[in-house]
């Protein structure tokens, strides 16, 4: 269907379009509108003439004349637009063209929607709008507020880059240590709401290759930064695991329970090969110990191998040093766990700030976790219960409700037991 | 673009008992000024007497009313402006970062309305 064809072409190539007319034209709002317009104009002529060669290139072309046409309208001299190609494409000139031939302008793209004079939560936001393609409703259910606040948001976001004038460049290296910080926690945050959902046909299914494409952008053009490289390593491990995130009946599968022999296997190669060039540099940061964590657990050859939790703890004790927050705590008390015990896991999970973690399902799943593992059932049907009240997706949802199941089960089976 | 480097400082930093702290910032900011112009990059600028010389007339529904002091009572107060012509607003924050002080302080980078 020519509406799906459509849809999934916007998904996959609307960052790069609209990076470029935002890049050409200097304006996130007249990209944004004017690739609407392409995409509506596409909606009515791909049925009629059938579907371009390259949806991309095709996008492109309309969305650019849109965006001249747009501003001749408003009546702006075209002060920083060059002069509009004469004569203006013709169907079939854009029908020919190359995708290949649109400027790559996402990473500067990234670099506008995460400078420091954003506000920093919109920055992931405006990011995974416009870099992403994610819709607004998306975007707004991912980060639990509602859809009017977060396009509020963005408004202000944008209305501060035009007005504020910040450059459509990517800054100069002087600037990079202020300015990467902040690219990079946008991405960890933009990624980590695609990494949650385990089965990868969510609303986030498909930034996960984003993620892919644009931190291999970023590592390219910062060869010598680490945490870069490290992070670009971080997004090829998880998204190799990613084929063993479900078993068969679709509930997830735990780390420690993946087979290994599902992983794949040219990701992990390319994500060693990157945290090797990171640790070359001798700068040691919290990405390159988050990346070394997930290459402790790429490195198991098959499920006969025990886990590696002793180095995972021993990585997540120097990643504290860096990064001492509540879920590297948390993240923490799981391999405390495997290592030195469930009670032991329990008084650090316990020590926690309980409040802070009211909403985050996973605090509740490990919690129950460990409730189960010490005997104490009925704790830890509770706490399974106040995991499954989040919401957690599908796959999550089967997996914690049959931990819950034999949670209850042991209850059930001690109060049977004398004594 | 234009933009106004307002700068906000603790002015006790500059009462010392010789005066040599404020004659210091003024050949310091004699020098950043000098740099702008050098570069045809400084539109104007002014730098204002302690927030203690300031009278501040407001207006509430219509009326007028006037009181000894700066408009807001903080411990940094603005000590003066710089207003600068450069391509964008990271070019800005840089020279606002290379911007003289004595000690803690804030620059406030606000574009100027275009008026074309």
């Amino acid at each position: 269907m020519a509406g799906s064809l459509l849809d999934q072409a916007a998904r996959t190539h609307g960052g790069r379009v609209i990076a470029a007319l935002a890049a050409r034209f200097r304006d996130l709002d007249l990209a944004e509108e004017a690739f609407a317009e392409a995409c509506l104009s596409a909606a009515q002529s791909w049925p009629k003439d059938g579907e371009p060669r390259d949806p991309a290139a095709w996008l492109y072309s309309v969305a650019q004349r849109r965006a001249l046409d747009m501003l001749r309208r408003r009546g702006v001299r075209t002060r920083l637009v060059p002069d509009p190609p004469s004569p203006p494409p013709s169907a079939e000139d854009v029908m020919v063209d190359d995708a290949r031939l649109i400027p790559d302008e996402r990473l500067r793209l990234i670099f506008v929607c995460c400078h420091p004079a954003v506000a920093p939560d919109a920055r992931a936001a405006l990011t995974l709008r416009l870099v992403c393609g994610l819709s607004t409703q998306a975007i707004a259910r991912a980060f639990l507020v509602p859809e009017p606040t977060l396009a509020q948001r963005l408004v202000r976001a944008k209305r501060k880059i035009a007005e504020a004038g910040v450059p459509f460049e990517v800054p100069g290296p002087e600037a990079w240590p202020e300015r990467i910080g902040a690219v990079l926690s946008t991405l960890e945050i933009a990624y980590a709401k695609a990494h949650e959902d385990a089965a990868g046909v969510g609303q986030h299914a498909g930034y996960a290759q984003e993620m892919l494409d644009l931190t291999a952008v970023l590592a390219d053009l910062l060869p010598n930064e680490p945490e870069c490289l490290a992070f670009a390593a971080l997004v090829r491990y998880a998204e190799a695991r990613r084929p063993a995130r479900l078993d068969d009946t679709g509930a997830m599968t735990p780390l420690s329970e993946q087979d290994p022999a599902l992983w794949r296997r040219p990701l992990i190669i390319d994500a060693e090969a990157l945290l090797h060039r990171a640790a070359r540099r001798r700068q040691p940061g919290p990405r390159q110990l988050q990346a070394a964590i997930h290459a402790a657990w790429c490195s198991r050859a098959d499920l006969d191998e025990p886990p590696p939790w002793p180095s995972v703890l021993a990585l997540y004790d120097a990643l504290l040093c860096w990064r001492d927050d509540r879920v590297v705590r948390l993240n923490r008390a799981v391999a405390v766990a495997e290592v030195e015990g469930p009670a032991r896991a329990l008084a650090e999970v316990d020590a926690l700030d309980a409040v802070a973690f009211r909403d985050f399902g996973p605090f509740h799943a490990v919690r129950a976790d460990l409730l189960a593992r010490l005997g104490r059932g009925d704790e830890a049907v509770a706490a399974y219960d106040r995991a499954l009240a989040l919401e957690p997706a599908p796959a999550e949802r089967l997996w914690l409700e049959r931990r819950r199941g034999m949670a209850l089960l042991q209850t059930r089976s001690s109060r049977r037991s004398p004594g | 673009m234009q933009y106004a480097l307002l700068i906000y400082e603790d002015e006790a930093v500059y009462r010392d008992e010789n005066g040599r702290a404020w004659q210091e910032i003024i050949a310091q900011h004699e020098a950043f000024a000098g740099e702008l112009a050098e570069k045809g990059l400084l539109r104007g600028g002014a730098g204002l007497k302690t927030a203690n010389t300031a009278t501040t007339v407001r207006r509430t529904a219509g009326q007028h009313g006037l009181h000894d002091g700066p408009f807001a009572e903080s411990k940094e107060q603005l000590g003066g402006f710089y207003l600068i012509e450069v391509p964008d607003l990271d070019e800005a924050l840089s020279w606002a970062r290379k911007l003289p002080m004595a000690g803690d302080g804030s620059v406030e980078v606000r574009p100027v309305i275009d008026e074309d």
